[in-house]
């Protein structure tokens, strides 16, 4: 899922405090998140639990920096049995 | 031969109930008991718990967990462990537990563990108040652990911690982060002990397989890095031939 959000360029103090944002927001509470800044703007990738989290995520950073293009990259974490086991002699 | 069933950083919430519940519906075919590798919750609330003990409990297995950093948010913890233990979730904290499986018995030594980094790029017990009491914390916890470790008397001995105890399984994971996600001091308490087996979370971007200094095998079983409901292991494959 890619979105893009506003126009202008993104600085490394947004980045920072997007970051800590993903982590502090209670909507978000996510540490595992990265936010890297590329010339386009800023991308955000890593795995959530839920498809939900992943559109939270999104909005509420659009809400805060709604001039800074963000891309998102967030993949929904699959939960699916194993199917090998790993032995360990 | 013992089968364990683990998984960390699962992050419960209403929006999350129900997604691993068909892969948790096989469990009793497939292993003795499922170890939770902390980060059960978002925010560590009560709500947020009794959503892990519909998802994580009467599983037809045993549970055994230890916390996350996100179980401490909302400072609920007793409250937290509480809902857990309610539906028969064993909670470690510096402590441990002897199973008796079908295989032999399965002995778990837990702790959250703590950040503190890694030999030669760790924090020190030196300075400012707050960075002694960062370094007790992580001295601390990797204590208790390797006392709960030493204290079981068991056929397989494996050690559950959320923070990591090796950097081998941050690999992903930005360098300059490592003094938050892990602690050598935990590894020291691992191989202080006949450790068959280190389970730890925490580590998202991290990797899944490292080994400590003594040469115990170190799994980082966070759900986004394992990418399935649980991981198994085999282990304890010496006792069936007696
Ligand atoms: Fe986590
Ligand atoms: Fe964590």
């Amino acid at each position: 899922m890619t979105e893009q959000h506003g126009d202008a360029p993104p600085d490394e103090y947004v980045e920072a405090e997007i970051q800590r944002m993903l982590a502090e927001d209670p909507a978000i509470a996510e540490q595992g998140i990265t936010v890297v800044c590329l010339e386009r703007g800023l991308v955000l990738y890593g795995e959530v639990e839920s498809p939900h989290r992943r559109e939270e995520i999104l909005r509420r950073v659009a809400e805060r920096f709604p001039r800074v293009p963000i891309t998102s990259d967030i993949g929904v974490i699959r939960t699916q049995a194993p199917s090998q086991v790993e032995e360990l002699p | 031969m013992i089968r364990i069933a683990a998984v960390g950083d699962v992050h419960m919430d209403e929006d999350v109930v129900g997604r691993f519940r068909p892969a948790l519906d096989e469990l009793p075919d497939c292993a003795d008991v499922l170890l939770l590798a902390g980060d059960l919750t978002r925010h560590g609330s009560e709500s947020e718990a009794r959503c892990v003990a519909r998802e994580f409990g009467n599983l037809g297995v045993p549970v055994i967990s230890v916390l996350g950093n996100h179980e401490h948010q909302c400072d609920e913890v007793p409250q937290v462990v509480k809902v857990l233990e309610d539906v028969g979730i064993t909670v470690l904290e510096g402590n441990g537990i002897v199973l008796e499986c079908a295989g032999g018995r399965l002995g778990v030594a837990g702790a959250k563990g703590f950040g503190g980094g890694f030999a030669g790029r760790c924090a020190s017990d030196f300075g400012e108040p707050e960075m002694k009491a960062f370094v007790q914390t992580t001295k601390d916890s990797a204590d208790a652990l390797g006392r709960a470790l030493r204290g079981l008397e068991c056929d397989v001995l494996v050690a559950l911690t959320h923070y990591s105890p090796v950097p081998d399984t941050l690999a992903g994971e930005p360098l300059e982060i490592y003094p938050f996600l892990g602690c050598y001091q935990l590894g020291q308490a691992i191989d202080s002990a006949p450790t068959a087996l280190a389970l730890h979370g925490h580590a998202h971007h991290g990797s899944e397989r490292g080994t400590t200094p003594g040469g115990v095998r170190v799994r980082n079983v966070a759900h986004p890095v394992i990418k399935q409901a649980y991981s198994i292991f085999h282990l304890g494959d010496h006792l069936d031939r007696g």
